[in-house]
């Protein structure tokens, strides 16, 4: 099963200066290495969110706390959400789709390399806009909902909303391009024998998640071009006095907002999917069903939007029809956790920290989704709709599911992108202080929301009943920001420093553990067959998919090698072994494989596109408004043009 | 071994953690418990609760159980044989299919009913209340009586009240979290909402929809009484200001309310200090403090109390008010463009003042309203309240022309004598 070496693999030495040092960050098109940028800066969002989220609980520790202003608080609130959301757990499951989709399904890259780095580079912009508000103190403040009419210029005439407005634009072009480009991806270039049934099931749940983008996605942004068109030309699709209905904003951003609920979470759910076989060594239980569940839950995740908004007076039958179809989706979500269990269920339970924390979503999520339950019923909903009930709810959902699936798929893949393992150790350590923080945090806010403490306050009187939960809730978040700070500790050490990982330190069972760790930059010398959904266990573990479905003919042997190893040792050229036990891999040109050529343009264009938005926002500064059109015009002037150089110079090199 | 010690270490860290958080919500008293509902509608939303609360610790119990069940039995051991190949069973997952089904189908019929009940048209004999939010106040509306009141509501036990929800500018909610769910005031829209008190009390309220700068801010009090005491009250509205000869407050006098409120509040006699419990609290016969039907501000339980801090840089010095001079101020005043006060000024934008003296808090449920707060607060709003449209009227730097502290003392006093 596991290799043993004593270093990471080396590769060629890099020829040109795209292919080292910071030039090789900022023209990569390697979805691995873009996968790695998106880990890292969703990682820098985490500790920001974070560290809102701490001033908050500060702020809230107590009767009348004085930290911060209201005003300040609002923006804290805010940007806590839409930190969380668009720049920590969405950039998160970016960056494993892009280290682990094409790894999972046999291909050297995604189908388009550059658009790639395009959605990356739009990202960080995005995501640099939409803080820039807070150095000119006129951070986004509208809630991560932003409802109108509170954000039209009347009621919002700063900045600050113009700020969340533009800056959720350009997100949204990133996660547009970058779906489209994983759904290309997975339908075409999947490996010989990799059918639809036997992709590993995160390929699978991404798979749902990129369609729910970039189905989401138009939709908040025509919402969201609504508002700018009113905050910067005088439209009036949101204006008030002239009679516009709020409910227009809210209906749009639901339709959004609820299937973003999924996209949160079934890249989780996929993660978790991965790593509670491996340690359980058994196949995942009810694969086909575990498929179709995470599929009728993206379908039927567009039908419940207006569960959100139970308070706003739809009327019996609306509230009736979205509090029934609501229930619905606690069903394939049962399933799922059953599932888990039976996997677990007569398995060898290993427990290392990566599965810790995948058990560590069964028991959270399952919280979240019984309260979950508990509002679907339209009439408790008004009971718990705007307290911290709620805030209970979605903090299980999102901590206790996508976080703690994430940070499952961390410690599981963090040998595979670096080499090396994360230290066992700590790595227990910062789940105990997750899971006891998170409770201590989040399960008093439950008694909170019931004994009527509203959402979104900044202070609360004394003798309302709310003191000693808020106290609790307040340690807990002390705890968690220790956990984070162990968990970025053992990050920064293993990765300097962690026990040498190997091709396949786990026993697992998908092709990409057949690689050497971190895999070179074409990931598979020759591009394997597929012969089961368990095509490395066919190899390592034969006994364990004996009864799980293999290719018709009776073919069990697949051509997938570990480490390099076995099939394909013609490929190995053992020209470049120094070192006792380190394995050297060929460069592609070695190989005769063509790799897209490494270029600036995806990040060129994404600043044109950048300053075009900035210059938008100029319109509404004080002292540069007359340069607006200039800068805009400019900036798209420039975005066109490197478009244009971008699609005009070829993706490869010309072959000889 | 060690992993063994490790799994039983979770099933102790998680059943610590419910333990405290369970305990913390048991050691304290829960005045704005949404559990105990004083009406129709609170209770057919109880019913519907207690229902999920029953159904959600099942399956949570099961779920957890099995979980932990798995974790400690199927942990890898030594030498132990390879796991059996399972990877599905079709009776099995057809099982936890329907079952979660057939739960939600037992939670969804009542759902159904409840909604269908509870969203009917009000019964015609229904008080209507008018509420109307504001950016960062509540507007009461009387059509019936032609009375109109802010922050404070006054409810008639055991008479339907039905609720008419309009905002003046962006959204808000109006929940009382003792009488029943909330609902939205949308812009443009008028909503309602209806229910019938049960018991007389002092109830909380809040805004429950972000509505800007100081949502936080933005409370009212609810006083469900008897009916004649509600007639009482109504006829009270009815009649113009009625300046009270009460005795003349100095803005210093009731020094630092907003810090000894609460140790003066533990003294007071019990029928006070009772609403604070979680049994049924009862409003104390307006007529046994004064003759002013309106609930006495020093009768308020402790929970109903305003006394948010005043922000130390804003103080003014100890002057004892004139309300006869005050009265001639306010003829001149600013505030006559904004505020109400039947007979003497017309503005609609502020709260109507008519019988300020009456009520029992300022600022929408911040600060007690006394003469000392009184005077701050037209002194400069905006600092006790973030975000206050009422500009500050108080003579600073920037504002060389504003009042005094002896003219701020006369306002306040002649407001307050507005009983």
């Amino acid at each position: 099963m596991a290799t043993t070496v004593a270093a990471p693999p080396r590769y060629a030495v890099p020829h040109t200066r795209y292919e080292r040092g910071l030039w090789s960050w900022l023209a990569t098109v390697d979805h691995k290495k873009i996968g790695q940028l998106y880990l890292y800066t969703a990682i820098t969002f985490f500790l920001i969110g974070g560290l809102e989220a701490l001033i908050i609980r500060e702020q809230l520790k107590g009767p009348n706390g004085s930290l911060v202003s209201a005003e300040t608080y609002n923006q804290l609130f805010t940007m806590h959400g839409t930190t969380m959301i668009f720049l920590v757990i969405m950039p998160l499951g970016a960056a494993f789709f892009n280290y682990l989709i094409p790894l999972q399904i046999g291909a050297r890259d995604v189908a388009f390399p550059r658009l790639n780095a395009f959605s990356y580079w739009v990202f960080l912009l995005g995501a640099l806009f939409m803080n820039a508000g807070w150095l000119f103190g006129a951070a986004p403040d509208g809630g991560w909902f932003a409802y109108t009419p509170l954000t039209t210029h009347q009621f919002s005439p700063g900045l600050n909303i113009d700020f969340w407005v533009i800056g959720l634009q350009i997100l949204g072009l990133s996660s547009l391009a970058a779906g489209f480009n994983f759904i290309t991806t997975i339908i075409n270039l999947r490996a010989p024998g990799m059918h639809f049934m036997r992709m590993p099931i995160f390929t699978w749940m991404s798979f749902v998640t990129q369609f729910l983008l970039v189905l989401a996605f138009p939709i908040i942004t025509v919402a969201v071009t609504f508002l700018m068109l009113d905050r910067f030309f005088g439209t009036n699709f949101y204006t008030i006095t002239a009679g516009a209905d709020p409910l227009l904003w809210q209906h749009l951003f639901w339709l959004f907002g609820h299937p973003e609920v999924y996209i949160l979470i079934l890249p989780a759910f996929g993660l978790v999917s991965e790593v509670l076989p491996v340690f359980s060594r058994k196949p995942l239980f009810g694969y086909p069903v575990m498929v179709y569940s995470g599929i009728l839950i993206g379908f039927l995740g567009f039908g419940v939007w207006a569960h959100h908004m139970f308070a706003v007076g739809m009327g019996p039958i609306a509230d009736s029809v979205f509090g029934v179809t609501t229930m619905l989706i606690a069903i394939p979500t049962g399933v799922k956790i059953f599932n888990w269990l039976a996997t677990m269920h007569g398995g060898s339970l290993r427990f290392t920290t990566a599965m810790l924390f995948a058990i560590g979503l069964i028991a959270l999520f399952t919280i979240g989704g019984i309260s979950g339950i508990m509002h679907s019923s339209p009439p408790a909903d008004l009971q718990q709709t705007d307290t911290y009930f709620i805030v209970a709810h979605f903090h299980y959902v999102l901590f206790g599911g996508s976080m703690m699936g994430i940070f499952a798929g961390t410690y599981f893949f963090f040998p595979k992108i670096t080499g090396r393992l994360l230290d066992e150790r700590l790595g227990k350590i910062h789940f105990w202080l997750t899971f006891i923080g998170m409770n201590l945090t989040f399960f008093p806010m439950h008694f909170m929301g019931l004994n009527g403490m509203p959402r979104r306050i900044y202070q609360y009187q004394a003798n309302q009943g709310w003191d000693i939960e808020n106290l609790v809730a307040t340690w807990g978040a002390r705890i968690l920001a220790v956990a984070v700070l162990v968990f970025i500790w053992n990050f920064i050490k293993s990765r300097r420093s962690g026990a040498i990982a190997g091709p396949d330190p786990w026993g697992a069972a998908t092709a990409e553990w057949s690689l050497p760790s971190p895999p070179p930059e074409y990931n598979y010398a020759v591009i394997p067959t597929i012969t089961s959904r368990y095509p490395l266990w066919d190899v390592t573990s034969p006994e364990l998919t004996a009864d799980v479905p293999h290719t018709p003919q009776g073919e069990k042997r697949t051509d997938i090698s570990v480490g390099g190893k076995g099939t394909h040792a013609s490929i190995r050229t053992p020209s470049d072994t120094r070192m006792a036990g380190e394995m050297a891999h060929p460069s592609a040109k070695e190989l005769g494989i063509t790799m897209p050529t490494p270029t600036l343009k995806p990040l060129v264009a994404s600043v044109g596109l950048t300053i075009m938005f900035i210059g938008l926002i100029l319109k509404h500064s004080v002292n540069y408004s007359s340069l607006w059109l200039p800068v805009l015009i400019g900036g798209a002037a420039f975005f066109v043009i490197s478009l244009y150089s971008w699609l005009l110079s070829p993706l490869e090199p010309e072959h000889h | 071994m060690t992993s063994h010690y490790r799994t039983r270490r979770l099933a102790i860290a998680a059943l610590t953690a419910v333990i405290f958080a369970g305990l913390a919500a048991c050691s304290t008293t829960v005045p704005n418990t949404t559990l105990e509902p004083r009406t129709d509608f609170g209770r057919a939303i109880d019913q519907l609760w207690d229902n999920l609360l029953f159904w959600g610790t099942i399956v949570f119990v099961l779920v957890e159980t099995l979980l932990i069940y798995v974790i400690l039995r199927f942990r890898r051991r030594e030498g132990q044989p390879a796991p059996r190949h399972v990877h599905g069973n079709t009776t099995l997952e057809i099982a936890w299919t329907l079952a979660p089904a057939v739960i939600l189908a037992i939670i969804a019929v009542p759902t159904v009913k409840t909604i269908f009940d509870t969203q009917r048209p009000a019964p015609a004999n229904a008080l209507t209340v008018e509420v109307i939010g504001h950016q960062w106040w509540w507007e009461f509306r009387y059509p019936e009586y032609g009375v109109v009141t802010a922050n404070e509501l006054y409810l008639p036990v055991g008479r339907t009240a039905n609720f008419a929800l309009q905002t003046q500018d962006v959204l808000h909610s109006f929940w009382v979290p003792q009488l029943g769910g909330k609902r939205d005031l949308i812009t443009n829209r008028t909503n309602h909402i209806w229910f019938t008190p049960e018991s007389t009390a002092v109830w909380n309220g809040v805004c429950v929809e972000y509505c800007g700068t100081s949502h936080a801010n933005m409370r009212f009090k609810t006083f469900v009484v008897t009916a004649e005491q509600f007639e009482a009250w109504v006829n009270h509205q009815k009649s113009g200001p009625a300046m009270a000869a009460s005795a003349p407050a100095a803005t210093g006098a009731q020094t630092d309310t907003s810090a000894t409120r609460p140790a003066a509040q533990t003294q007071t006699p019990p029928a006070a200090a009772e609403p604070a419990q979680a049994s049924a609290p009862s409003v104390p016969p307006a007529q046994t403090s004064g003759q002013l039907p309106t609930y006495p501000a020093d009768r308020l339980p402790l929970y109903a109390a305003s006394y948010n801090p005043v922000p130390e840089e804003l103080t003014i010095g100890n002057v004892v008010g004139d309300a006869a001079r005050g009265a001639q101020i306010y003829r001149t005043a600013p505030c006559i463009a904004c505020h109400v006060i039947q007979g003497v000024s017309a503005g609609i934008v502020g709260p109507n003042l008519t019988h300020l003296g009456s009520r029992t808090s300022l600022g929408a449920g911040l600060f007690p309203n006394d003469a000392r707060h009184l005077a701050l607060w037209i002194k400069n709003s905006p600092a006790m309240k973030p975000g206050s449209k009422m500009p500050a009227f108080g003579k600073s730097a920037a504002m060389p022309a504003g009042y005094d502290d002896q003219q701020l003392a006369d306002l306040a006093a002649y407001l307050l004598s507005l009983k």
